[in-house]
């Protein structure tokens, strides 16, 4: 029960921030911040095994039930959406005031993409989540957001409708009872009709993950996105794809996906690499973000699919952790998008003679993005690739030479704002920025100084993906 | 109570960071000297209780935070604590006056908090946490004067090229546990000692964890990084880049001797890396006419010495050279870094000579570190490097080949450290600035170093006593030695002692001439450029890594119009469909529902 008020919440403060624009700001934090409370709420009683779900039949005929239900994962995820939609809110003062109500919207969505226990159900959130995207780059984006947005939804509605198909014709496949993942998971398919029905996530996944080569609407997305960094946080968090798959494309096809692996290693590999390879010549910092996130969803992908509970693991904690620092990043940007009016790398230089904390503030997160031990990013990579070695230290090692392009893309473009001869002054962190650094530096330092904290509870989560996905490998 | 050496730096950072507005010098100065002191008594005390550790079961799940004061980690910590402290107080004189003083204590507590969590891990995820925040606290002292880019590029080259090598050490750990399940030391050492056949995988995981120490340790191929790090103060380049960061990966592989000493190939390739690197150090360190650099090619060629010396099997000896070479060597650089101070930041040693009679002090105790460099008898350096050259043709890994390639690199030392001591020192000065010494805050650690660099010989003066060796016990793996026999032994001490003289002597006579001869004008400009090795990287690597990624945007855009163009098509395709496009809602529902029962009846027949 108490995850359905977790989701409600979000909705109903994000309906009263659109309806009411004037109170968008105070509901907004206030809202987010309630929300924090709730999952944290959420996260105790999963912990304490007191029972968190909702199953309520939708159309019972049709097999099609409002299945909620938290478990380790879940809860780390929600929490990790819930804390960057809260910063995101709580320093993105640029944003327009009805993009905060989409971003509550947003986290109710995302809250139900991540407890859905009924694929239709899953289906529905992974779509609805999709509308305040697509409003928020399509109301504030920039002189390119139609295009942008074209490409994004055309990439996410083919990708979603053949997984819809896929969704439809795995119950009538199987002859399950209802659409229910655990009535599915009884009854496997198998053949090459199972190849063509796991095809369909797949490419809803990839899209959304995103991995290469259906990535292309991701730099764009980002680039034209509004520059105060809320609608880059929120479609951060929004990349599920990994989710996705770890949820339930895998443990439904583990036959198909054992046949497979190879080559989703190969572009999980690939995909790292290329994007941080790419990431190095870029010269604005939302493109040089997007492909930097992108190199990291290929290190996550490379632990999800060895089909190892340290990958599992690390994929997760990955998913989890880069929604704060990549989220924060894209706030960080906004910050010097509201100093300098634009997000090119060269728009200054020198700026830690004026802004020592606004430079402190960014060298934390960039390192947390290169994954320096002690901070948050690190967790995730090294059980990601303790898994993943296992089942490949060809394309392991491949895909994490990525780590030495990361240091190079990233550090080169921290220096270039902050370091060499200072340019005009300009003011250093307001009270808003130092409130969001000072959060979000505590929860980077906590996770990765002491990240038994998430990983602890991601871990049951990680097995279970194991045990189930072990069976065809 | 082992968590206390880590905190007391640690604290030390936070409080110099969060307040450095209010926190002024020399009050930052002192604070940080007091805490790093604070970490060297509890490490003294605990050691002299019989160690301790700390331990938190699965920090994450199958990895314990494990810290471990054994000898082997109780002697690094002193190094680093001692004369981390030496160093922090020296700089309190050193940085008088800098914008940046409070700024440069935080980041010298937080490089000691680092480099405490490495040598006392006991666990190698946890070793791993050290080394690359030692790395970020060498980037972050590199580019401290962060107003020129010359500065911060060369911290994004160390950190970036140190990148390599600890892709080779996550690799390594990835190895070695798909291979055992565990990361931790103790384990391993169980596991692999009680073992019958060894997996040959586990070289390869021996030889990734090497690589690290290769990134980390500035050895051939990654040494590029080193000599640029000198832009960093200089309190920095004695400190980091000369006794203690950069023998991390001596450290690394003494303390995973268990593994390395068990597979020859392996240790071979890591003394032939070392003797290469200890050659080249030398060889570059001829033409340089920085007064840094010139000691920054002495040190890596000198930990190509340590390197030699873990290849062959001589842990122990690698160790002792690891002490005394902190000594020498932060000596040197740090009476470096009292010339500079005296002569308003120069560094050339053109603009040099003659501060002999100028700087009295200073003077006496760069000749102290000069000649332990060098191999003086009966001072520190003399010892360790004595056995290190000995110990190529008794332990198991070594040869006659390369105890005649130590031996030469070693009078190559003894000359190129006294064309050091020549031009900064002798004749008469050259420069335009006003020298006069240092002051007492600046001059006293440096005569405590000064005695270090005399004595720290006498802890193993072989074959007349020996108290290290013992002190590390079991930590480190110990193999069978060929002894020689005392005539033997003293033959080849002899050997290392007139060679050092005779070296010394050389660089004297030849470096005190007006004029130098011809061929060696020739060697000494390529040796300058160090032998060309950035300019080959550059064009090898660096551009052609530019070069790509710009390639890789563009073809990424091509993934682009391949879809534009399918977009394209489909739009075509579309307009000769238009006629579907009635205009009414009614029409689009009725076809959204004819198109979801075919794909539904294709989903339930199609595949049957």
């Amino acid at each position: 029960m108490i995850i359905a008020i977790v989701m409600a919440w979000p909705l109903v403060m994000g309906i009263i921030a659109l309806l009411r624009p004037q109170w968008a700001r105070g509901v907004g934090v206030w809202g987010a911040g309630i929300e924090l409370v709730l999952a944290l709420l959420a996260l105790g009683a999963y912990s304490l095994d007191i029972p968190t779900g909702i199953e309520i039949p939708l159309l019972a005929q049709a097999g099609i039930y409002f299945a909620l239900e938290l478990d380790g994962a879940s809860a780390i995820l929600i929490l990790a959406a819930t804390i960057t939609t809260f910063l995101a809110i709580l320093v993105a003062r640029d944003a327009p005031r009805s993009m905060v109500g989409l971003a509550l919207l947003m986290l109710a969505g995302l809250v139900g993409i991540f407890t859905s226990q009924d694929l239709v159900l899953f289906y529905f959130f992974f779509e609805a989540t999709l509308i305040p995207s697509l409003l928020m780059l399509g109301l504030f984006g920039g002189a390119g957001r139609v295009q942008a947005l074209l490409k994004f939804a055309l990439f996410t509605l083919v990708g979603s409708l053949l997984m819809l198909a896929s969704i439809l014709s795995l119950r009538f496949l199987s002859g399950a009872d209802s659409f229910l993942l655990t009535d599915l998971l009884a009854a496997p398919i198998s053949g090459s009709a199972a190849g063509w029905v796991f095809a369909g996530f797949l490419l809803a996944f990839f899209v959304k993950a995103p991995l290469f080569p259906l990535h292309v609407w991701l730099p764009d997305f980002h680039a034209q996105n509004h520059p105060s960094g809320l609608a880059d946080a929120m479609g951060t968090l929004y990349k599920v794809g990994l989710f996705g798959l770890f949820r339930f494309a895998l443990p439904l096809f583990p036959e198909t996906f054992a046949a497979w692996q190879p080559v989703l290693l190969a572009l999980a590999a690939f995909t790292a690499l290329y994007a941080a390879w790419i990431a190095y010549s870029q010269t604005d910092w939302k493109r040089l973000l997007a492909y930097g996130s992108l190199s990291h969803i290929g290190l996550a992908a490379l632990g999800l699919f060895s089909g190892t509970w340290e990958g599992a693991l690390g994929a997760i904690f990955l998913l989890a952790a880069s929604g704060i620092y990549t989220g924060g990043l894209f706030l960080f940007v906004g910050m010097l998008h509201s100093r300098f009016g634009s997000t090119e790398i060269a728009v200054t230089q020198g700026m830690l003679r004026h802004t020592p904390a606004l430079g402190a503030l960014a060298l934390i997160l960039v390192l947390t993005m290169i994954g320096l031990p002690g901070l948050a990013g690190f967790p995730g990579e090294l059980m990601s690739l303790l898994g993943a070695w296992q089942v490949s230290p060809l394309w392991t090692a491949l895909g994490f030479l990525a780590v030495i392009a990361s240091a190079a893309y990233a550090l080169s473009a921290y220096q270039k704002v902050f370091h060499g001869p200072p340019a005009e002054p300009s003011l250093d962190l307001s009270r808003a920025e130092w409130n969001f650094s000072g959060l979000a530096t505590i929860f980077i330092v906590l996770i990765g100084v002491y990240p038994k904290l998430m990983s602890s509870v991601i871990e049951p989560s990680a097995q279970e993906f194991a045990r189930l996905v072990g069976g065809g490998l | 109570m082992l968590w206390l050496t880590i905190i007391f730096p640690l604290l030390g950072f936070v409080l110099l960071g969060l307040f450095g507005r209010r926190i002024r010098e020399p009050v930052a100065g002192i604070l940080a000297s007091a805490l790093v002191l604070g970490s060297f008594l509890v490490v003294a005390y605990l050691y002299l209780q019989g160690g301790a550790e700390v331990w938190i079961e699965d920090w994450l799940p199958g990895i314990n935070f494990s810290l471990l004061l054994d000898p082997l980690a109780a002697y690094m910590s002193l190094i680093v604590t001692g004369i981390g402290f030496l160093i922090h107080v020296y700089s309190i004189g050193y940085m008088k006056g800098d914008p940046g003083f409070t700024r440069f204590f935080g980041y010298l507590n937080f490089f000691i908090a680092m480099m405490l969590i490495l040598v006392l891990a006991g666990n190698y995820a946890v070793m791993f946490i050290g080394w690359e925040g030692v790395g970020l606290a060498s980037f972050l002292l590199i580019g401290f004067w962060y107003q020129d880019l010359k500065n911060t590029d060369s911290a994004r080259k160390a950190f970036i090229v140190n990148r390599i090598g600890d892709l080779g050490f996550l690799l390594g750990m990835a190895l070695i546990y798909s291979l055992y399940g565990t990361l931790e030391i103790a384990e391993l050492r169980a596991v692999i000692g009680a073992a019958g056949a060894l997996p040959a995988a586990l070289g390869i995981g021996a030889m990734l964890l090497f690589v690290g120490a290769i990134g980390k340790s500035a050895q051939v191929p990654l040494m590029v990084w080193l000599p640029d790090a000198m832009a960093g103060p200089t309190p920095v380049s004695a400190l980091i880049h000369a006794a203690t960061m950069v023998t991390a990966g001596v450290y690394l592989v003494a303390r995973s001797s268990f593994i390395f000493s068990l597979f020859p190939w392996v240790s071979y390739t890591v003394a032939v890396i070392g003797l290469i690197t200890a050659l080249y150090g030398a060889l570059s360190a001829f033409g340089q006419n920085d007064i840094k650099r010139v000691v920054a090619y002495s040190t890596i060629s000198q930990l190509g010495y340590m390197f030699l010396a873990v290849g062959v099997g001589a842990y122990w000896i690698a160790l002792f050279h690891v002490l005394t070479h902190a000594f020498f060597k932060a000596l040197l650089f740090m009476t470096s870094g009292s010339v500079i101070h005296a002569l308003g930041g120069e560094q050339d040693l053109n603009q040099m000579g003659g501060l002999r009679k100028l700087m009295p002090q200073t003077h006496i105790q760069a000749l102290i570190g000069v000649l332990a460099l060098g191999g003086f008898p009966l001072l520190s350096g003399f010892w360790s490097k004595d056995q290190i050259i000995a110990a190529t043709l008794t332990y198991p890994f070594g040869g006659e080949i390369f105890y005649g390639l130590a031996i030469f690199t070693a009078l190559l030392t003894a000359i190129y450290a006294m064309r050091w001591y020549v031009l900064v020192f002798l004749g008469t000065y050259r420069g335009k600035a006003h020298p006069h010494e240092a002051p007492a805050v600046m001059t006293v650690p440096n005569w405590i170093l000064a005695i270090g660099a005399v004595f720290a010989g006498f802890l193993a003066p072989e074959p007349w006593g020996n108290f290290l060796e013992g002190f590390f016990g079991s930590t480190l793996a110990s193999l069978e030695v060929a002894h020689l026999e005392m005539n033997n032994e003293l033959l080849l001490i002899a050997v290392s002692a007139l060679v050092a003289l005779l070296g010394l002597w050389l660089g004297y006579w030849f470096f005190s001439r007006p004029q130098l001869p011809g061929w060696y004008q020739r060697f000494a400009a390529v040796s300058a450029q160090a032998f060309y090795a950035d300019t080959l990287y550059q064009s090898w690597f660096v551009i052609p890594a530019k070069a790509w990624s710009i390639a890789l945007s563009a073809f990424d855009r091509g993934v682009d119009f391949f879809y534009r163009g399918l977009a394209g098509a489909v739009a075509g395709l579309g307009r000769g469909l238009a006629w579907f496009q009635s205009g009414y809602a009614r029409g689009y529902a009725t076809w959204m529902f004819l198109g979801l029962f075919v794909l539904l009846l294709v989903g339930v027949w199609g595949f049957n």
